[in-house]
Protein backbone atom coordinates (compact mmCIF):
# COMPACT_ATOMS: atom_id res chain seq x y z
CA UNK A 1 0.00 0.00 0.00
CA UNK A 2 1.38 3.37 -0.90
CA UNK A 3 1.94 5.89 1.87
CA UNK A 4 2.00 8.83 -0.47
CA UNK A 5 -1.02 9.73 -2.58
CA UNK A 6 -0.88 9.08 -6.28
CA UNK A 7 0.30 12.01 -8.35
CA UNK A 8 -2.97 11.81 -10.31
CA UNK A 9 -5.05 11.66 -7.11
CA UNK A 10 -8.52 13.13 -7.38
CA UNK A 11 -10.00 15.12 -4.56
CA UNK A 12 -13.76 15.11 -4.10
CA UNK A 13 -14.16 18.68 -5.26
CA UNK A 14 -12.61 17.79 -8.59
CA UNK A 15 -14.94 14.91 -9.43
CA UNK A 16 -16.85 15.08 -12.69
CA UNK A 17 -20.46 13.89 -12.62
CA UNK A 18 -19.46 10.54 -14.13
CA UNK A 19 -16.61 10.14 -11.73
CA UNK A 20 -18.83 10.90 -8.80
CA UNK A 21 -21.42 8.33 -9.88
CA UNK A 22 -18.68 5.71 -10.19
CA UNK A 23 -17.09 6.48 -6.86
CA UNK A 24 -20.50 6.37 -5.19
CA UNK A 25 -21.17 2.93 -6.60
CA UNK A 26 -17.80 1.72 -5.34
CA UNK A 27 -18.42 3.15 -1.87
CA UNK A 28 -21.94 1.80 -1.57
CA UNK A 29 -20.74 -1.67 -2.52
CA UNK A 30 -18.13 -1.54 0.22
CA UNK A 31 -20.34 0.07 2.85
CA UNK A 32 -23.45 -2.03 2.25
CA UNK A 33 -21.48 -5.27 2.42
CA UNK A 34 -19.91 -4.27 5.72
CA UNK A 35 -23.13 -3.04 7.24
CA UNK A 36 -25.25 -6.02 6.30
CA UNK A 37 -22.51 -8.50 7.20
CA UNK A 38 -22.19 -6.88 10.63
CA UNK A 39 -25.95 -6.77 11.10
CA UNK A 40 -26.14 -10.53 10.55
CA UNK A 41 -23.10 -11.25 12.71
CA UNK A 42 -24.65 -9.47 15.68
CA UNK A 43 -27.31 -12.18 15.65
CA UNK A 44 -24.64 -14.36 17.27
CA UNK A 45 -24.09 -12.07 20.21
CA UNK A 46 -25.09 -13.96 23.37
CA UNK A 47 -25.81 -17.05 21.20
CA UNK A 48 -22.22 -18.07 20.37
CA UNK A 49 -20.92 -21.45 21.60
CA UNK A 50 -18.65 -20.05 24.33
CA UNK A 51 -18.13 -16.71 26.05
CA UNK A 52 -14.81 -16.33 24.25
CA UNK A 53 -16.27 -16.96 20.80
CA UNK A 54 -19.12 -14.60 21.68
CA UNK A 55 -16.66 -11.82 22.39
CA UNK A 56 -14.68 -12.55 19.26
CA UNK A 57 -17.60 -12.51 16.86
CA UNK A 58 -19.02 -9.41 18.51
CA UNK A 59 -15.67 -7.77 18.09
CA UNK A 60 -15.65 -8.59 14.40
CA UNK A 61 -19.20 -7.31 13.94
CA UNK A 62 -18.13 -4.15 15.70
CA UNK A 63 -15.18 -3.72 13.34
CA UNK A 64 -17.38 -4.24 10.30
CA UNK A 65 -19.90 -1.66 11.47
CA UNK A 66 -16.94 0.63 11.98
CA UNK A 67 -15.79 0.02 8.42
CA UNK A 68 -19.29 0.61 7.13
CA UNK A 69 -19.18 3.94 8.94
CA UNK A 70 -15.86 4.80 7.30
CA UNK A 71 -17.34 4.28 3.84
CA UNK A 72 -20.71 5.90 4.59
CA UNK A 73 -18.79 8.88 5.93
CA UNK A 74 -17.14 9.24 2.54
CA UNK A 75 -20.58 9.18 0.96
CA UNK A 76 -21.68 11.87 3.39
CA UNK A 77 -18.80 14.00 2.19
CA UNK A 78 -20.35 13.63 -1.25
CA UNK A 79 -23.62 15.05 0.03
CA UNK A 80 -25.53 12.04 1.32
CA UNK A 81 -27.12 12.01 4.76
CA UNK A 82 -27.20 9.01 7.06
CA UNK A 83 -30.91 8.45 6.35
CA UNK A 84 -30.18 8.52 2.63
CA UNK A 85 -27.41 5.97 3.11
CA UNK A 86 -29.26 3.69 5.50
CA UNK A 87 -32.62 4.41 7.03
CA UNK A 88 -34.62 5.82 4.16
CA UNK A 89 -32.85 4.18 1.29
CA UNK A 90 -35.09 1.88 -0.65
CA UNK A 91 -34.14 -1.75 0.05
CA UNK A 92 -33.96 -2.40 -3.69
CA UNK A 93 -31.19 0.18 -3.99
CA UNK A 94 -28.82 -1.62 -1.64
CA UNK A 95 -25.89 -3.20 -3.42
CA UNK A 96 -24.44 -5.66 -0.90
CA UNK A 97 -23.66 -9.18 -2.04
CA UNK A 98 -26.10 -12.03 -1.53
CA UNK A 99 -23.66 -13.75 0.82
CA UNK A 100 -24.03 -11.29 3.66
CA UNK A 101 -27.82 -10.99 3.70
CA UNK A 102 -28.43 -14.69 4.32
CA UNK A 103 -30.10 -15.43 7.64
CA UNK A 104 -28.42 -17.87 10.02
CA UNK A 105 -30.12 -21.09 11.02
CA UNK A 106 -30.12 -21.52 14.80
CA UNK A 107 -26.89 -23.14 15.90
CA UNK A 108 -25.27 -22.97 12.48
CA UNK A 109 -21.95 -21.71 13.76
CA UNK A 110 -20.35 -23.40 10.75
CA UNK A 111 -22.15 -20.89 8.53
CA UNK A 112 -20.89 -18.01 10.67
CA UNK A 113 -17.30 -19.24 10.50
CA UNK A 114 -17.28 -20.09 6.82
CA UNK A 115 -19.17 -16.97 5.79
CA UNK A 116 -16.65 -14.91 7.71
CA UNK A 117 -13.82 -16.76 6.02
CA UNK A 118 -15.17 -16.32 2.49
CA UNK A 119 -16.05 -12.71 3.17
CA UNK A 120 -12.79 -11.74 4.84
CA UNK A 121 -10.72 -13.35 2.08
CA UNK A 122 -12.60 -11.20 -0.42
CA UNK A 123 -12.38 -8.18 1.85
CA UNK A 124 -8.59 -8.28 1.93
CA UNK A 125 -8.44 -8.49 -1.85
CA UNK A 126 -10.79 -5.63 -2.44
CA UNK A 127 -9.20 -3.39 0.18
CA UNK A 128 -5.83 -4.00 -1.40
CA UNK A 129 -7.40 -3.17 -4.75
CA UNK A 130 -8.38 0.28 -3.45
CA UNK A 131 -5.20 0.90 -1.44
CA UNK A 132 -3.76 2.63 -4.47
CA UNK A 133 -7.01 4.31 -5.49
CA UNK A 134 -7.01 7.57 -7.34
CA UNK A 135 -9.76 8.84 -5.03
CA UNK A 136 -7.76 10.59 -2.34
CA UNK A 137 -10.30 10.49 0.53
CA UNK A 138 -10.65 6.72 0.15
CA UNK A 139 -6.91 6.09 0.09
CA UNK A 140 -6.60 7.66 3.54
CA UNK A 141 -8.91 5.13 5.14
CA UNK A 142 -7.92 1.79 3.76
CA UNK A 143 -5.00 1.07 6.10
CA UNK A 144 -7.02 0.85 9.30
CA UNK A 145 -9.57 -1.50 7.80
CA UNK A 146 -6.86 -3.76 6.37
CA UNK A 147 -5.20 -4.11 9.76
CA UNK A 148 -8.40 -5.29 11.36
CA UNK A 149 -9.17 -7.69 8.56
CA UNK A 150 -5.96 -9.61 9.28
CA UNK A 151 -7.34 -10.48 12.69
CA UNK A 152 -10.67 -11.54 11.20
CA UNK A 153 -8.97 -13.95 8.82
CA UNK A 154 -6.94 -15.45 11.63
CA UNK A 155 -10.10 -15.94 13.64
CA UNK A 156 -11.88 -17.63 10.73
CA UNK A 157 -8.91 -19.85 9.94
CA UNK A 158 -8.50 -21.01 13.54
CA UNK A 159 -12.13 -21.98 13.67
CA UNK A 160 -12.10 -23.68 10.29
CA UNK A 161 -9.26 -25.92 11.45
CA UNK A 162 -11.15 -26.91 14.55
CA UNK A 163 -14.50 -27.49 12.92
CA UNK A 164 -13.07 -29.63 10.14
CA UNK A 165 -11.01 -31.77 12.53
CA UNK A 166 -13.65 -34.50 12.86
CA UNK A 167 -16.06 -36.13 10.42
CA UNK A 168 -19.20 -34.59 11.85
CA UNK A 169 -17.74 -31.11 11.80
CA UNK A 170 -16.32 -31.52 8.32
CA UNK A 171 -19.67 -32.71 6.96
CA UNK A 172 -21.35 -29.67 8.46
CA UNK A 173 -18.74 -27.38 6.95
CA UNK A 174 -19.14 -29.02 3.55
CA UNK A 175 -22.89 -28.35 3.72
CA UNK A 176 -22.20 -24.76 4.67
CA UNK A 177 -19.75 -24.38 1.81
CA UNK A 178 -22.19 -25.81 -0.73
CA UNK A 179 -24.81 -23.37 0.49
CA UNK A 180 -22.63 -20.29 0.76
CA UNK A 181 -20.33 -20.60 -2.21
CA UNK A 182 -22.83 -19.62 -4.92
CA UNK A 183 -23.93 -16.61 -2.87
CA UNK A 184 -20.31 -15.65 -2.21
CA UNK A 185 -19.63 -15.44 -5.94
CA UNK A 186 -21.92 -12.42 -6.02
CA UNK A 187 -19.21 -10.55 -4.12
CA UNK A 188 -17.52 -10.16 -7.50
CA UNK A 189 -20.54 -9.35 -9.62
CA UNK A 190 -20.27 -6.00 -11.39
CA UNK A 191 -22.63 -3.09 -10.92
CA UNK A 192 -23.69 -0.74 -13.76
CA UNK A 193 -20.63 1.52 -13.43
CA UNK A 194 -17.97 -1.12 -13.06
CA UNK A 195 -16.06 -0.05 -16.17
CA UNK A 196 -15.85 3.55 -14.95
CA UNK A 197 -14.69 2.47 -11.50
CA UNK A 198 -11.64 0.85 -13.07
CA UNK A 199 -11.16 3.37 -15.88
CA UNK A 200 -10.95 6.29 -13.42
CA UNK A 201 -8.55 4.36 -11.23
CA UNK A 202 -10.86 4.27 -8.21
CA UNK A 203 -10.09 0.58 -8.01
CA UNK A 204 -6.87 -0.69 -9.52
CA UNK A 205 -8.04 -4.26 -10.15
CA UNK A 206 -10.91 -5.60 -12.22
CA UNK A 207 -13.55 -7.71 -10.51
CA UNK A 208 -12.58 -10.62 -12.74
CA UNK A 209 -8.98 -10.50 -11.52
CA UNK A 210 -10.14 -10.20 -7.90
CA UNK A 211 -12.47 -13.15 -8.28
CA UNK A 212 -9.61 -15.24 -9.67
CA UNK A 213 -7.38 -14.24 -6.79
CA UNK A 214 -10.11 -15.09 -4.31
CA UNK A 215 -10.72 -18.50 -5.84
CA UNK A 216 -6.99 -19.17 -5.76
CA UNK A 217 -6.87 -18.16 -2.10
CA UNK A 218 -9.85 -20.02 -0.71
CA UNK A 219 -9.71 -23.07 -3.00
CA UNK A 220 -6.41 -24.62 -1.88
CA UNK A 221 -6.96 -23.57 1.75
CA UNK A 222 -10.37 -25.22 2.00
CA UNK A 223 -9.25 -28.30 0.10
CA UNK A 224 -6.35 -28.72 2.51
CA UNK A 225 -8.98 -29.02 5.24
CA UNK A 226 -10.72 -31.82 3.39
CA UNK A 227 -13.52 -29.79 1.84
CA UNK A 228 -14.62 -29.91 -1.81
CA UNK A 229 -14.87 -26.47 -3.32
CA UNK A 230 -17.61 -26.36 -5.98
CA UNK A 231 -16.75 -25.43 -9.54
CA UNK A 232 -17.70 -21.75 -9.84
CA UNK A 233 -18.89 -22.22 -13.41
CA UNK A 234 -21.16 -25.12 -12.51
CA UNK A 235 -23.00 -23.90 -9.44
CA UNK A 236 -26.56 -22.66 -9.68
CA UNK A 237 -26.54 -19.02 -8.68
CA UNK A 238 -29.25 -17.80 -6.31
CA UNK A 239 -31.99 -15.52 -7.57
CA UNK A 240 -31.09 -11.90 -7.26
CA UNK A 241 -27.86 -10.23 -8.19
CA UNK A 242 -27.09 -8.29 -5.03
CA UNK A 243 -25.03 -5.66 -6.71
CA UNK A 244 -27.94 -4.50 -8.84
CA UNK A 245 -30.21 -4.20 -5.85
CA UNK A 246 -32.15 -7.40 -6.45
CA UNK A 247 -32.09 -9.44 -3.29
CA UNK A 248 -33.54 -12.47 -1.59
CA UNK A 249 -36.64 -12.22 0.63
CA UNK A 250 -34.43 -12.58 3.70
CA UNK A 251 -32.96 -9.16 2.93
CA UNK A 252 -36.33 -7.46 2.87
CA UNK A 253 -37.25 -8.97 6.23
CA UNK A 254 -33.94 -7.86 7.70
CA UNK A 255 -34.35 -4.37 6.29
CA UNK A 256 -37.83 -4.05 7.79
CA UNK A 257 -36.50 -5.11 11.17
CA UNK A 258 -33.53 -2.81 11.40
CA UNK A 259 -35.38 0.24 10.07
CA UNK A 260 -38.52 -0.29 12.20
CA UNK A 261 -37.57 2.01 15.07
CA UNK A 262 -36.30 4.69 12.75
CA UNK A 263 -39.61 4.75 10.88
CA UNK A 264 -41.55 4.79 14.11
CA UNK A 265 -39.75 7.46 16.12
CA UNK A 266 -39.34 9.90 13.28
CA UNK A 267 -36.38 11.82 14.68
CA UNK A 268 -35.11 14.74 12.67
CA UNK A 269 -31.65 13.22 12.38
CA UNK A 270 -30.18 9.92 13.56
CA UNK A 271 -28.07 10.37 16.69
CA UNK A 272 -24.41 11.06 16.06
CA UNK A 273 -22.24 10.17 19.01
CA UNK A 274 -18.89 11.35 17.76
CA UNK A 275 -17.61 14.56 16.29
CA UNK A 276 -18.65 14.89 12.67
CA UNK A 277 -15.90 14.99 10.13
CA UNK A 278 -15.73 17.44 7.34
CA UNK B 1 -10.05 -20.28 59.06
CA UNK B 2 -13.26 -20.71 61.04
CA UNK B 3 -16.39 -18.66 60.61
CA UNK B 4 -15.77 -16.64 63.71
CA UNK B 5 -12.41 -15.49 62.42
CA UNK B 6 -13.94 -14.69 59.05
CA UNK B 7 -16.52 -12.46 60.72
CA UNK B 8 -13.93 -10.78 62.86
CA UNK B 9 -11.64 -10.06 59.94
CA UNK B 10 -14.39 -9.27 57.44
CA UNK B 11 -13.61 -6.06 55.57
CA UNK B 12 -12.99 -4.70 52.09
CA UNK B 13 -10.84 -7.03 49.94
CA UNK B 14 -9.89 -9.00 53.02
CA UNK B 15 -9.92 -12.54 51.62
CA UNK B 16 -8.47 -14.13 48.51
CA UNK B 17 -7.64 -17.46 46.90
CA UNK B 18 -4.67 -17.87 49.29
CA UNK B 19 -6.97 -18.04 52.33
CA UNK B 20 -8.39 -21.24 53.71
CA UNK B 21 -12.02 -20.21 53.99
CA UNK B 22 -14.95 -22.12 55.46
CA UNK B 23 -17.37 -23.74 53.07
CA UNK B 24 -20.22 -21.53 54.21
CA UNK B 25 -18.36 -18.42 53.12
CA UNK B 26 -17.29 -19.91 49.82
CA UNK B 27 -20.81 -21.08 49.02
CA UNK B 28 -22.36 -17.73 49.91
CA UNK B 29 -19.81 -15.88 47.79
CA UNK B 30 -20.30 -18.30 44.90
CA UNK B 31 -24.08 -17.85 45.03
CA UNK B 32 -23.73 -14.09 44.97
CA UNK B 33 -21.13 -13.87 42.19
CA UNK B 34 -22.81 -16.54 40.08
CA UNK B 35 -26.07 -14.57 40.32
CA UNK B 36 -24.21 -11.48 39.20
CA UNK B 37 -22.49 -13.27 36.29
CA UNK B 38 -25.74 -14.89 35.17
CA UNK B 39 -27.38 -11.47 35.21
CA UNK B 40 -24.75 -10.11 32.85
CA UNK B 41 -25.50 -12.89 30.36
CA UNK B 42 -29.27 -12.61 30.67
CA UNK B 43 -29.13 -8.81 30.47
CA UNK B 44 -27.39 -9.35 27.16
CA UNK B 45 -30.48 -11.11 25.83
CA UNK B 46 -32.40 -7.88 26.24
CA UNK B 47 -29.68 -5.58 24.96
CA UNK B 48 -29.16 -7.75 21.94
CA UNK B 49 -32.71 -6.92 20.87
CA UNK B 50 -31.87 -3.23 20.97
CA UNK B 51 -28.91 -3.62 18.63
CA UNK B 52 -31.22 -4.64 15.80
CA UNK B 53 -33.65 -1.85 16.63
CA UNK B 54 -31.19 1.02 17.06
CA UNK B 55 -32.26 3.96 14.88
CA UNK B 56 -28.77 5.30 14.12
CA UNK B 57 -25.47 3.74 13.13
CA UNK B 58 -23.67 5.22 16.12
CA UNK B 59 -26.32 3.90 18.49
CA UNK B 60 -25.99 0.50 16.91
CA UNK B 61 -22.22 0.56 17.44
CA UNK B 62 -22.64 1.66 21.05
CA UNK B 63 -25.13 -1.11 21.59
CA UNK B 64 -23.02 -3.94 20.18
CA UNK B 65 -20.13 -2.66 22.29
CA UNK B 66 -22.34 -2.80 25.36
CA UNK B 67 -23.41 -6.38 24.76
CA UNK B 68 -19.77 -7.24 24.28
CA UNK B 69 -18.92 -5.59 27.60
CA UNK B 70 -21.61 -7.62 29.32
CA UNK B 71 -20.20 -10.90 28.08
CA UNK B 72 -16.78 -9.67 29.19
CA UNK B 73 -18.19 -8.96 32.65
CA UNK B 74 -19.74 -12.41 32.78
CA UNK B 75 -16.36 -13.89 31.90
CA UNK B 76 -14.65 -11.93 34.69
CA UNK B 77 -17.31 -12.75 37.24
CA UNK B 78 -17.48 -16.47 36.51
CA UNK B 79 -13.72 -16.49 36.95
CA UNK B 80 -14.01 -14.65 40.28
CA UNK B 81 -16.61 -17.23 41.35
CA UNK B 82 -14.53 -20.16 40.15
CA UNK B 83 -11.63 -19.13 42.37
CA UNK B 84 -13.82 -20.04 45.36
CA UNK B 85 -13.52 -23.67 44.39
CA UNK B 86 -17.22 -24.48 44.70
CA UNK B 87 -18.33 -24.66 41.05
CA UNK B 88 -16.64 -24.54 37.67
CA UNK B 89 -17.66 -22.05 35.03
CA UNK B 90 -19.06 -24.86 32.89
CA UNK B 91 -21.27 -25.95 35.79
CA UNK B 92 -22.54 -22.43 36.33
CA UNK B 93 -23.29 -21.98 32.62
CA UNK B 94 -25.09 -25.31 32.57
CA UNK B 95 -27.18 -24.28 35.53
CA UNK B 96 -28.14 -21.11 33.71
CA UNK B 97 -29.34 -23.05 30.67
CA UNK B 98 -31.25 -25.64 32.69
CA UNK B 99 -33.09 -23.04 34.75
CA UNK B 100 -31.27 -23.66 38.04
CA UNK B 101 -29.21 -20.49 37.77
CA UNK B 102 -30.72 -17.33 39.23
CA UNK B 103 -30.48 -13.79 37.86
CA UNK B 104 -31.91 -10.29 38.32
CA UNK B 105 -35.67 -9.86 38.22
CA UNK B 106 -35.62 -7.24 35.44
CA UNK B 107 -34.04 -9.66 33.01
CA UNK B 108 -36.97 -12.04 33.26
CA UNK B 109 -39.12 -9.67 31.19
CA UNK B 110 -38.60 -10.04 27.44
CA UNK B 111 -38.33 -6.77 25.50
CA UNK B 112 -39.44 -5.88 22.01
CA UNK B 113 -39.16 -2.13 21.54
CA UNK B 114 -36.51 0.57 21.43
CA UNK B 115 -38.44 2.47 24.12
CA UNK B 116 -37.34 -0.22 26.54
CA UNK B 117 -33.66 0.48 25.86
CA UNK B 118 -33.43 3.33 28.41
CA UNK B 119 -35.35 1.20 30.94
CA UNK B 120 -32.56 -1.34 30.87
CA UNK B 121 -29.59 0.80 29.94
CA UNK B 122 -30.35 3.79 32.12
CA UNK B 123 -32.53 2.75 35.05
CA UNK B 124 -31.63 -0.90 35.52
CA UNK B 125 -27.97 -0.34 34.78
CA UNK B 126 -28.08 2.75 36.97
CA UNK B 127 -29.49 0.64 39.77
CA UNK B 128 -26.82 -1.97 39.14
CA UNK B 129 -24.22 0.77 39.39
CA UNK B 130 -25.46 1.69 42.87
CA UNK B 131 -25.05 -1.90 43.97
CA UNK B 132 -21.79 -2.54 42.16
CA UNK B 133 -20.12 0.55 43.53
CA UNK B 134 -20.58 -0.85 47.03
CA UNK B 135 -19.20 -4.21 45.93
CA UNK B 136 -15.82 -2.68 45.25
CA UNK B 137 -15.42 -3.14 49.01
CA UNK B 138 -16.63 -6.72 49.16
CA UNK B 139 -14.48 -9.06 51.21
CA UNK B 140 -13.74 -11.50 48.35
CA UNK B 141 -10.86 -9.76 46.58
CA UNK B 142 -11.29 -11.30 43.08
CA UNK B 143 -14.91 -10.06 43.12
CA UNK B 144 -13.80 -6.57 44.15
CA UNK B 145 -11.23 -6.52 41.36
CA UNK B 146 -13.87 -7.52 38.83
CA UNK B 147 -16.02 -4.63 40.10
CA UNK B 148 -13.28 -2.12 39.33
CA UNK B 149 -13.49 -2.92 35.63
CA UNK B 150 -17.24 -3.52 35.58
CA UNK B 151 -18.04 -0.18 37.23
CA UNK B 152 -15.77 1.66 34.86
CA UNK B 153 -17.56 0.26 31.84
CA UNK B 154 -21.03 0.49 33.33
CA UNK B 155 -20.49 4.19 33.61
CA UNK B 156 -20.52 4.35 29.81
CA UNK B 157 -23.58 2.14 29.58
CA UNK B 158 -25.58 4.39 31.83
CA UNK B 159 -24.58 7.43 29.77
CA UNK B 160 -25.63 5.55 26.63
CA UNK B 161 -29.02 4.78 28.21
CA UNK B 162 -29.43 8.34 29.42
CA UNK B 163 -28.68 9.68 25.98
CA UNK B 164 -31.38 7.45 24.45
CA UNK B 165 -33.88 8.56 27.08
CA UNK B 166 -33.07 12.22 26.47
CA UNK B 167 -33.49 11.78 22.74
CA UNK B 168 -36.82 9.96 23.03
CA UNK B 169 -38.15 12.53 25.50
CA UNK B 170 -37.23 15.24 23.02
CA UNK B 171 -39.17 13.44 20.30
CA UNK B 172 -42.73 13.97 19.13
CA UNK B 173 -45.60 14.00 21.61
CA UNK B 174 -46.50 10.47 20.56
CA UNK B 175 -42.95 9.32 21.23
CA UNK B 176 -42.95 10.95 24.65
CA UNK B 177 -46.26 9.32 25.53
CA UNK B 178 -45.00 5.95 24.43
CA UNK B 179 -41.90 6.48 26.56
CA UNK B 180 -44.04 7.34 29.58
CA UNK B 181 -46.21 4.23 29.07
CA UNK B 182 -43.10 2.08 28.92
CA UNK B 183 -41.77 3.72 32.06
CA UNK B 184 -45.04 3.07 33.91
CA UNK B 185 -44.69 -0.62 33.15
CA UNK B 186 -41.02 -0.84 34.12
CA UNK B 187 -40.91 1.41 37.17
CA UNK B 188 -42.23 -1.15 39.72
CA UNK B 189 -39.88 -3.79 38.33
CA UNK B 190 -37.00 -1.39 38.72
CA UNK B 191 -37.96 -0.67 42.33
CA UNK B 192 -38.00 -4.41 42.98
CA UNK B 193 -34.56 -4.70 41.45
CA UNK B 194 -33.24 -3.99 44.95
CA UNK B 195 -35.15 -6.87 46.44
CA UNK B 196 -37.42 -6.86 49.45
CA UNK B 197 -36.84 -4.94 52.66
CA UNK B 198 -33.97 -6.22 54.68
CA UNK B 199 -35.83 -8.42 57.12
CA UNK B 200 -37.36 -10.49 54.31
CA UNK B 201 -34.19 -11.20 52.42
CA UNK B 202 -33.01 -14.77 52.81
CA UNK B 203 -29.26 -14.53 52.43
CA UNK B 204 -28.46 -10.99 53.48
CA UNK B 205 -27.53 -11.37 57.12
CA UNK B 206 -24.74 -13.80 56.56
CA UNK B 207 -23.46 -12.05 53.44
CA UNK B 208 -23.17 -8.83 55.42
CA UNK B 209 -21.63 -10.46 58.46
CA UNK B 210 -18.75 -11.80 56.38
CA UNK B 211 -18.34 -8.60 54.38
CA UNK B 212 -19.50 -9.97 51.03
CA UNK B 213 -22.28 -7.43 50.93
CA UNK B 214 -21.55 -3.95 52.22
CA UNK B 215 -24.89 -2.17 51.90
CA UNK B 216 -28.46 -3.21 52.64
CA UNK B 217 -31.19 -3.43 50.00
CA UNK B 218 -32.86 -0.47 51.63
CA UNK B 219 -29.77 1.67 51.48
CA UNK B 220 -29.23 0.82 47.84
CA UNK B 221 -32.82 1.53 46.89
CA UNK B 222 -32.75 4.82 48.74
CA UNK B 223 -29.56 5.81 47.06
CA UNK B 224 -31.04 4.91 43.68
CA UNK B 225 -34.24 6.86 44.27
CA UNK B 226 -32.42 9.94 45.44
CA UNK B 227 -30.30 9.93 42.34
CA UNK B 228 -32.71 8.73 39.66
CA UNK B 229 -36.05 10.33 40.48
CA UNK B 230 -34.62 13.80 39.77
CA UNK B 231 -33.07 12.48 36.56
CA UNK B 232 -36.32 10.88 35.37
CA UNK B 233 -38.18 14.11 36.11
CA UNK B 234 -35.54 16.21 34.44
CA UNK B 235 -36.23 14.40 31.17
CA UNK B 236 -39.97 14.87 31.59
CA UNK B 237 -41.02 11.49 32.90
CA UNK B 238 -43.70 11.42 35.55
CA UNK B 239 -43.15 9.09 38.46
CA UNK B 240 -46.26 6.85 38.62
CA UNK B 241 -48.58 7.41 41.59
CA UNK B 242 -48.25 3.74 42.54
CA UNK B 243 -46.19 2.27 44.08
CA UNK B 244 -46.33 5.19 46.51
CA UNK B 245 -43.12 6.83 47.52
CA UNK B 246 -42.66 8.80 50.71
CA UNK B 247 -40.03 10.90 52.33
CA UNK B 248 -38.44 9.67 55.48
CA UNK B 249 -37.67 11.95 58.41
CA UNK B 250 -34.09 12.28 57.24
CA UNK B 251 -35.23 13.51 53.84
CA UNK B 252 -34.48 10.30 51.93
CA UNK B 253 -37.02 8.57 49.72
CA UNK B 254 -38.59 5.18 50.33
CA UNK B 255 -41.24 2.96 48.70
CA UNK B 256 -44.40 1.57 50.24
CA UNK B 257 -43.54 -2.01 49.70
CA UNK B 258 -47.15 -3.16 50.00
CA UNK B 259 -47.78 -1.45 46.67
CA UNK B 260 -45.40 -3.79 44.89
CA UNK B 261 -46.28 -7.23 43.56
CA UNK B 262 -44.11 -9.49 45.67
CA UNK B 263 -45.81 -12.64 44.50
CA UNK B 264 -44.54 -11.91 41.01
CA UNK B 265 -41.12 -11.11 42.42
CA UNK B 266 -40.84 -14.40 44.29
CA UNK B 267 -42.18 -16.34 41.31
CA UNK B 268 -39.41 -14.73 39.28
CA UNK B 269 -36.83 -15.54 41.91
CA UNK B 270 -37.78 -19.22 41.54
CA UNK B 271 -37.42 -18.88 37.72
CA UNK B 272 -41.10 -19.77 37.39
CA UNK B 273 -42.52 -16.59 35.90
CA UNK B 274 -43.81 -16.78 32.34
CA UNK B 275 -41.02 -14.49 31.15
CA UNK B 276 -38.45 -16.51 33.11
CA UNK B 277 -39.45 -19.57 31.13
CA UNK B 278 -39.21 -17.66 27.89
CA UNK B 279 -35.80 -16.17 28.63
CA UNK B 280 -34.29 -19.31 30.13
CA UNK B 281 -35.82 -21.43 27.36
CA UNK B 282 -34.19 -19.16 24.83
CA UNK B 283 -30.88 -19.57 26.62
CA UNK B 284 -31.23 -23.35 26.69
CA UNK B 285 -32.26 -23.69 23.05
CA UNK B 286 -29.46 -21.44 21.88
CA UNK B 287 -26.90 -23.31 23.93
CA UNK B 288 -28.20 -26.72 22.80
CA UNK B 289 -28.00 -25.58 19.19
CA UNK B 290 -24.25 -24.99 19.45
CA UNK B 291 -23.47 -28.01 21.61
CA UNK B 292 -21.91 -29.67 18.55
CA UNK B 293 -19.39 -26.84 18.35
CA UNK B 294 -18.28 -27.30 21.94
CA UNK B 295 -17.94 -31.04 21.29
CA UNK B 296 -15.80 -30.35 18.23
CA UNK B 297 -13.65 -28.01 20.30
CA UNK B 298 -13.14 -30.67 22.94
CA UNK B 299 -12.14 -33.21 20.31
CA UNK B 300 -9.71 -30.72 18.88
CA UNK B 301 -8.22 -29.79 22.22
CA UNK B 302 -7.77 -33.36 23.35
CA UNK B 303 -6.05 -34.28 20.09
CA UNK B 304 -4.06 -31.10 19.52
CA UNK B 305 -0.29 -30.97 19.63
CA UNK B 306 1.99 -29.81 22.43
CA UNK B 307 0.96 -26.16 22.20
CA UNK B 308 -2.83 -26.15 22.20
CA UNK B 309 -4.41 -22.88 21.22
CA UNK B 310 -7.92 -21.81 21.91
CA UNK B 311 -10.11 -20.52 19.16
CA UNK B 312 -11.74 -17.35 20.25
Amino acid sequence: MSETPRSDAIDRRELSAEQQAAVEELLFRLADDEFVHAERLTEWQIYAPTLESDLAIANIAQDEFGHARLWYDLLKQLGYTEPECLWERDPTEWTHSLLVERPFDAGDWGDAVLRGYLYDAAERIRLEAVADTSYAPLADRVGKALEEEAYHREHATNWLERLTADDDGRARMQDALDELFPAALSLFDPGPREDDIVAFGFRTESLAAMRTEWLETIGPALEALGLDVPDPDQVARPNGRGRYGTHTDAWHDLYDEFTATYREVDFETPAQLRATEE
Amino acid sequence: MDLETVMERAGPREFGPGDDLPEKYRKAATRMIQFHANSEVMGGYLDKTFTRKAPSLDRKLANTAKVQDEIGHAQLLYRAAETLGVKTRAEMLDELATGDGKFLNCFHYPVDSWYEAPMIDFFVDGGAMRRQATLKSTSWTPYAHAMDKVCFEEGFHVKHGESILRELMNGSKATQERMQETFDVWWPRILQFFGPTNDESVHDDFAQAVGLKTATNDELRTSFLNMYIPKAEKYGLEIPEYPRLYERDDGTMAVREDDLDWEEFWTISRNEYEGSKEQIGSRRRRQDAVEWVRESLETWESSAGPTPQTAD
